[in-house]
């Protein structure tokens, strides 16, 4: 369950100041699929990376299962991202130089889990996300945009968190892979309770969701269920 | 993958840049080593110095030295009261005596041209001429030197005429303890010292060339004044002029020169190194200045001065090469950090801990500096011996104009009585001395690489790598991820 509690963040551009993000308050519950929607350049970035705890609010707050991050010391913080939240970036922000394995092992090697362990699971995700298995050793650098995605979705989901913040995850991925990853998620929510909320600019996407939330100047606005849940329809 | 392997692999990211790094940190690190391997060794030489001689004060009676100068002799009365001055720890006295060979003697006498006092080659005023007659000849020749310093001082005005060929003294030198007229230990190369320095004896040591010249082995006999010494043992003092020279107990000496009780020098040891000059004063005071002369071994301070500008440059030299291996370190630390924004700003986003970050970053800065450091380590070793010789020659250079003025002092001490100490070199012929020895020392110096040096020099590298890496990225993943990610 997540709260999020009148957040604002501004940012000063020369001598004005931009309000992506402007009183913004909503809950969700643990299991949700959820999307957000809007322009470019609406806030949508600014808001996950708040909720992800790699940005600080102007004011407001977000809680987590009864837990304020405002005023959380940054190594509760670091712990907080290490566990409980799986991040997908919108720019995927893999290391270049590891491999697509090396990449997923990495949240599970901070969270001290045993090499042989991570080594299966890293594989077993990269193979969920449709990751050709001869490309799980290949440096990421010399991965494809969509390929690179994957492995960003799969590092993710590396430590089985309770809370997926995934920016524009299939913006790279042509629709019949869109579609999988799309289906990963869903069943994720449904079959892990993992929430989950995705910024997305792909309509279909957004209407396989529980709730939808469009971001507009700064102000969350939630569309009313056109149609029953993703589970019904699919 | 672990933190480790991911470090190395990061050290080896960019091929060219790393051997780059290397190569820079190699040359630095090579140079700090060697200057400080290089002031190590001088630093050892400096303190093997002062501990053998650098504690040594000699009285001679005021304005005399030797044979030479004038005023009225020490006594064994003066020898008790420099023995009770604080700080002394040992007070030896010597008799000196000059010995001619009998044949030579007489032969010169009787061409009548060596007509000094006494037949002998007493300088002008000075201790009563205790010249002896032996049958030793000496193991030095006049040459030129030794002829002028003896028409200087012997001869009576037979102008036009051909000087004939000239030999030298021997000095025969009673002391009070097994030391030379510098109070270093003497270096008995065969046979045994001669037991109790307090008693008369007929033992002697001989120096080594001085046995030699004249065919004498431990247990041969000579004579002085028509009586038999036996040779107990042969010393090696380093020098030509030192060598020509016998040793024999300070009673004997005294006996011989007639002069019972009287010490023509008294050889001060003070028990350390910084007590040394309050001690001089202490026992300029006790004796009083109108009866004696106290030195320092000034030939020793003038090298012992050398070594430590050399030791001081290398120092310096050390210090600015390692503060120059450690900014280069520093820099391509903080520049590898900061080149690495982004990817401290990932892994912090992913939910690394800072420790791990910073853990990460140090080990690849100790990659870096190991690599540099070996190959500094190999530039060093061969790098320092010459380093250190090349430091030790230049400064021999600026010191060979010394002795020359040891020389000058020397014959200024026909008329002066100043001089070096000890009376040896004051003598004709003298060639420095006890400097030419310490000269010796100092070109002797050579730089070794110990171990525990080449930790000390690397172990600051490596302190320097460390907090070059680990401080910027500390601070970099000390700011918000977004902030990072995003970049400059
Ligand atoms: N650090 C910053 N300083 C100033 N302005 C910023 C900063 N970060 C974001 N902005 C501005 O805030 C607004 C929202 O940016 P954000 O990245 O959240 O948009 P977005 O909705 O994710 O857009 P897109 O769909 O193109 O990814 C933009 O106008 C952007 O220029
Ligand atoms: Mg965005």
């Amino acid at each position: 369950m997540i709260e999020v509690k009148n957040l604002v963040r501004t940012f000063n551009s020369g001598d004005r100041t931009i309000k992506p993000v402007n009183d913004v308050s909503f809950e969700l519950e643990q299991g949700t699929l959820a999307s957000i929607v809007g322009k470019s350049g609406s806030g949508k970035s600014t808001l996950l990376s708040l909720l992800g705890a790699l940005d600080k609010p102007t004011s407001g707050d977000v809680v987590v299962n009864g837990v304020s991050l405002a005023g959380m010391p940054d190594a509760k913080l670091t712990e907080y991202r290490r566990r409980d939240i799986g991040f997908v970036f919108q720019q995927f922000n893999l290391i270049p130089n590891l491999s697509a394995v090396d990449n997923v092992m990495l949240p599970m090697e901070f969270a001290g889990i045993r090499k042989a362990v991570r080594l299966q699971r890293a594989k077993d995700l990269l193979v969920q996300v449709q990751l050709d298995p001869e490309k799980h050793d290949r440096r990421t650098n010399r991965l494809s945009g969509g390929e690179q995605q994957r492995v960003a979705i799969a590092r993710a989901l590396a430590n089985e968190p309770q809370l997926i913040l995934a920016d524009e995850p299939t913006g790279n991925l042509d629709e019949q892979t869109g579609d999988h990853i799309i289906e990963l998620l869903s069943s994720l929510s449904r079959n892990h309770n993992t929430t989950i909320l995705v910024v997305t600019h792909d309509r279909a996407l957004a209407n396989k969701t529980d709730r939808r939330f469009r971001l507009q100047q700064g102000k969350l606005t939630e569309e009313p269920a056109s149609r029953p849940v993703v589970a019904a329809s699919a | 993958m672990s933190v480790l392997a991911r470090s190395v692999g990061n050290a080896f990211r960019n091929k060219v840049r790393t051997a780059a790094v290397v190569a820079v940190l190699a040359v630095a690190i090579g140079l700090a080593l060697a200057m400080l391997v290089a002031n190590q060794a001088v630093g050892a030489k400096v303190q093997e110095l002062n501990a053998s001689v650098g504690t040594v004060l000699t009285v001679n009676p005021a304005g005399g030295q030797g044979f030479e100068g004038g005023g009225e002799p020490l006594t064994a009365e003066q020898a008790a009261t420099a023995a009770a001055v604080p700080n002394v720890s040992a007070v030896v006295g010597t008799q000196s005596l000059r010995l001619r060979n009998a044949t030579e003697a007489a032969a010169q006498a009787a061409a009548g041209t060596a007509g000094g006092p006494g037949g002998g080659q007493g300088g002008p005023g000075g201790q009563s001429s205790a010249t002896l007659t032996t049958s030793l000849t000496a193991a030095v020749d006049a040459g030129t030197l030794g002829g002028r310093n003896q028409a200087a001082n012997g001869t009576t005005g037979t102008a036009g005429t051909t000087p004939p060929a000239r030999s030298l003294p021997i000095t025969a030198t009673g002391i009070g303890a097994e030391v030379d007229t510098t109070g270093k230990a003497l270096a008995i190369t065969e046979g045994t010292g001669l037991g109790d320095y307090t008693a008369e004896s007929t033992s002697a040591l001989l120096g080594t060339t001085l046995a030699e010249k004249n065919s004498l082995t431990v247990g041969s006999t000579f004579t002085i004044n028509d009586q038999a010494y036996t040779v107990a043992g042969l010393f090696d003092a380093g020098t030509a002029f030192g060598n020509n020279a016998v040793y024999v107990t300070l009673p004997t000496a005294q006996t011989l020169a007639g002069l019972p009780g009287e010490l023509s020098s008294m050889i001060v040891t003070v028990d350390s190194l910084e007590n040394v000059a309050s001690t001089k004063t202490a026992l300029e005071g006790a004796l009083g200045p109108d009866n004696a002369d106290v030195t320092q071994g000034q030939n020793l301070e003038t090298a012992l001065g050398s070594l430590g500008s050399v030791k001081n440059i290398s120092l310096i030299a050390f210090i600015a090469a390692l503060g120059t291996a450690g900014l280069i370190i520093l820099l391509i630390m903080v520049m590898l950090v900061r080149e690495r924004r982004r990817e401290i700003g990932v892994l912090k986003a992913i939910g690394a801990p800072n420790r791990t970050i910073g853990l990460q970053f140090v080990l690849e800065a100790l990659v870096l500096a190991a690599l540099g450091s070996a190959a500094g380590a190999a530039i060093a070793s061969f790098a320092s011996g010459g380093i250190a010789s090349a430091l030790i020659s230049t400064n021999s250079t600026s010191t060979t104009a010394a002795p020359t003025t040891g020389r000058g002092a020397a014959m200024a001490g026909a008329a002066g009585g100043a001089g070096l100490p000890g009376g040896g070199a004051g003598f004709p012929g003298g060639q420095g001395g006890p400097f030419g020895g310490a000269a010796q020392l100092v070109t002797s110096v050579t730089a070794s690489a110990s171990p525990g040096v080449i930790a000390a020099g690397i172990g600051a590298v490596f302190g320097v790598a460390i907090i070059g890496a680990l401080v910027p990225a500390l601070l970099t993943a000390r700011i918000r991820p977004i902030e990072v990610l995003r970049g400059e």
